[in-house]
């Protein structure tokens, strides 16, 4: 127990220098890409002599280190600022908006777990076979499909022809959860197929490893049978496998629900920075960047521990 | 030709429908009309693609903020949708004691949505912070405004330091709507997203990117308005995905779309696509201040070498209005003599070139939009325009880089987009073509140009200030100081409910009188 309290405190002391880096780099990067919020913010108004002005109103006529230095002690203050285009406060924002994109990523993490992991079971087992072909084949297939197309022909046959589900949109999961389970149901299943093939394709060849091994062997020759076999010691040895493969795949979904989100019309995280960096809004880019880099190593984080309960050899490393 | 007298034949069956239906109409007892009176209630379910940059007049930005600014504030000046005819607003009526000295008379009883009472302290406060607050985007509106004076509560004087017949059309847009002076005394900066006006809808939330939602305001002064028990609107950033909510039946109205989206509306049952005229030109900014584009020819050349209409087909699928001036032939100020005063003529295009000393052609930098329909559009100029030798070397950027690029950091020669438009026609000539113009970025002014520009603000009669545009708009058509290709139409999908909907002209809506059929 000691060595993993010292694991989770490790961890914890590193995600300051982490936060600090993340934000910085993308930070430059924002300043790297041409244009200039001020243009925005001008709008159909701008003049040569107006856009100065809006520069020195929001001191982005300050050098680049100072801009980031002034956010940097108001966000160790626990203020995130407010949107430059909107004037809205960037905690605000990413509190509404956060629930949305958590509540896709989760039901999406729980529909890759079970059918991914079902189904490289089931071809593990059975390998060699025409249902082993035929599920490879399928995973090989939501490897290369593109999210935001599925996405689109889910909307096309489910919601528009069978009216089984909403076009676009989000509910709230507390207050009227029925709808928020419907909303997300879409957007969750597009963005699980990819995490599905790429779970069943691991679970595949790490369970197959698993059950040639000399000790399943010798399980087998003591009469265990073959259900407890691939239950209790097969699935046991890949979860290991299994939870790194999860927690890698949170960040992907994360990343997808960028592309999901518009296609949904769902207000959430990814949609909110895609709009903001388009339109040079650092202070809610650089929000939202904090926030997820804070969920990215939490996550990371209980995997490691998980991994050491399961397996004590992990917490030493 | 043919579908003109298509048109013609249909308009006269519509006719002899209509009247048959109106003589059956008489003959039926008079409850029959309650279906067709307008109906008081329900919420009208909107969908729209860009959120409000902010909901304070002064600090917001883009045409598109009016989806909500014509909802929460009332125009000291009001205005026919269709038409741009002025109408009593907050002010019942103005006049021109001279050129110089504006005279406003204030409606009575008129309250903010925060009970605090609107009169002629409240246009003072407004109209001075407009023209000097540090945070206002709107101060050049009112650069001809020498100083506002109350002369009794619902009484105000403006005093111009310079003839602008324009400024109560100005009065219809950003700088006529009123804001409570309380509320902007009480929350400071904090109006951009609480705002509180005298309108039709007060302001209930607003979630960026997600949703702005309005009640209806019970005390508003006109009697018996608005229809609507309040306006649920949803920002949704991508075009297909607004128009989809209309057709799911999850909106009632989808705004500001594209003829692209209008395809597949059109295929959907129980949703009615309008098109209507509006005042967005689609054009390429030019820099005539340095070579090659300072050259009258080549710049005559473009003109000559572009295929209006098939841009107008291709790109706008025949909706728009080809054109090679920024006004709409729908604008009252529109001369209808020098729209299409340039006709498709390769050869002359060549010639033109090969005078200005340009036989075998020439490269011209340009700046364009990276989006898929700005470059489909793109395309089509740029082929059009290479057929006479003309070769675009074409950067295509965000809508906001393409901006800082051409008119701030001064690259290239050319730079195609669309323009919003501007409430009087005169500010539209200066903001395009005037010495400090941005989207002008040669910072040069043709000569004559500027006495053209001011003999329009220096008469209030209208036919008299007509003629004065008529004399500057084929100053600049002659002077090929743009590349026009043809004037956008504003498209509105909507529910067969939706009653007495008008995107008008300046596709700024307004949801004063929509009503939703039972």
């Amino acid at each position: 127990m000691g060595k993993i309290l010292r694991l989770v405190g490790r961890r914890l002391w590193q995600l300051l220098p982490i936060i600090v880096f993340a934000t910085f780099v993308v930070f430059s990067l924002l300043q790297l890409v041409p244009g200039d919020p001020a243009v925005v913010l001008a709008g159909d108004y701008a003049s040569e002599q107006r856009i100065a002005e809006i520069r020195q109103l929001y001191g982005l006529d300050q050098p680049f280190l100072v801009q980031y230095g002034v956010w940097l002690l108001h966000a160790l203050e626990g203020n995130l600022g407010r949107s430059l285009l909107t004037s809205e406060s960037v905690s605000q924002l990413i509190l509404y908006r956060l629930p949305n994109t958590l509540l896709i990523a989760v039901y999406a993490l729980v529909i890759a777990g079970l059918v991914g992991v079902a189904l490289g079971v089931a071809a593990a087992t059975r390998v060699g076979t025409r249902l082993d072909a035929f599920i490879t084949g399928l995973a090989s297939l939501g490897v290369a499909l593109p999210s935001f197309w599925l996405a689109m022909i889910l909307v096309a046959t489910l919601s528009l022809g069978l009216h089984w589900f909403p076009t676009t949109g989000a509910a709230p999961l507390l207050t009227d959860p029925w709808s928020a389970i419907m909303h997300a149901t879409l957007p969750a299943v597009a963005l699980a197929v990819g995490v599905i093939a790429e779970l069943a394709r691991q679970v595949r060849s790490a369970l197959i490893e698993v059950l040639n091994s000399q000790y399943i062997r010798t399980l087998r020759a003591k009469g265990l049978s073959s259900g407890a076999v691939l239950w209790k010691h097969g699935l046991r040895n890949i979860s290991v496998t299994l939870l790194t493969l999860l927690g890698l795949q949170v960040n992907r979904l994360f990343s997808g629900a960028v592309v999901i989100e518009a296609v949904f019309a769902i207000p959430g995280v990814g949609s909110l920075v895609a709009t903001s960096a388009l339109n040079k809004d650092f202070p809610v880019v650089q929000g939202v960047v904090l926030v997820l880099v804070v969920i990215v190593i939490l996550i990371n984080l209980v995997v490691d521990v998980l991994n050491a309960l399961l397996d004590p050899r992990a917490a030493e490393a | 030709m043919s579908n003109d007298i298509d048109q013609l034949r249909l308009d006269r069956r519509r006719v002899m429908q209509a009247t048959a239906a109106a003589a059956g109409a008489l003959l039926l007892p008079a409850t029959s009309f309650a279906e067709d009176a307008p109906r008081k209630g329900g919420t009208l379910r909107v969908a729209m693609p860009y959120n409000p940059g902010s909901v304070d007049p002064m600090t917001g930005r883009n045409l598109t903020d009016f989806n909500v600014l014509y909802g929460v504030f009332d125009a000291l000046v009001d205005f026919e949708p269709l038409t741009l005819e002025l109408k009593p607003g907050l002010a019942k009526s103005w006049k021109f004691e001279d050129l110089k000295t504006l005279v406003l008379e204030l409606q009575d009883g008129v309250t903010f949505h925060d009970g605090s009472p609107f009169n002629a302290d409240a246009v003072k406060f407004n109209l001075d912070r407009y023209k000097n607050d540090p945070r206002s985007n709107v101060k050049s509106d009112l650069s001809s405004v020498e100083s506002v004076e109350v002369n009794a509560p619902n009484r105000v004087t403006i005093h111009l330091n310079k003839p602008n017949v324009g400024l109560p059309v100005i009065l219809t847009n950003r700088v006529g709507l009123m804001v409570s002076p309380k509320a902007i005394q009480e929350k400071g900066p904090n109006v951009d997203r609480n705002p509180v006006g005298t309108g039709p809808f007060k302001f209930v939330s607003w979630q960026d990117n997600d949703s702005f939602v309005l009640a209806r305001n019970d005390n508003y002064w006109k009697p018996g308005l608005p229809y609507l028990d309040g306006l649920n609107m949803r920002i949704i950033s991508e075009l297909n995905t607004v128009a989809r909510t209309v057709t799911a039946g999850e909106c009632d109205v989808a705004l500001n779309l594209q003829p692209q989206q209008k395809i597949v509306a059109d295929r959907a049952s129980g949703v009615v696509t309008k098109v209507f005229p509006s005042l967005v030109p689609y054009l390429a900014f030019i820099n005539y201040g340095r070579p090659p584009l300072d050259n009258l020819q080549v710049r005559q050349a473009l003109n000559y070498a572009i295929n209006r209409d098939e841009i107008n087909k291709v790109a706008a699928l025949g909706l728009g209005q080809p054109s090679d001036t920024i006004l709409s032939k729908a604008h009252w100020a529109c001369d209808p003599a020098t729209v299409n005063y340039y006709t498709y003529d390769p050869a002359k295009a060549k010639k033109l070139l090969a005078d200005a000393g340009h036989p075998d052609g020439i490269e011209i930098e340009t700046i364009g939009w990276a989006d898929q329909t700005a470059m489909q559009r793109q395309e089509i100029i740029i082929s059009q325009l290479a057929k006479v030798g003309i070769r675009v070397k074409l950067t295509p950027l965000s809508p906001q880089q393409a901006v800082q690029a051409f008119m701030i950091d001064k690259k290239g020669a050319m730079f195609i987009s669309p323009s919003s438009p501007f409430a009087d026609p005169s500010q539209f000539y200066e903001n395009l073509f005037g010495k400090d113009a941005l989207r002008n970025p040669g910072r040069v002014e043709l000569p004559g140009f500027r006495e053209l520009l001011d003999a329009t603000m220096d008469t209030p009669d209208q036919n008299a200030r007509k003629a004065a545009f008529a004399k500057l708009q084929r100053f600049t058509v002659e002077n090929a100081l743009s590349l026009v290709q043809f004037i956008a139409p504003a498209i509105g999908v909507m529910s067969a409910k939706v009653q007495n909907y008008k995107d008008g002209l300046p596709a700024t809506p307004k949801f004063t009188e929509v009503w939703l059929s039972a």
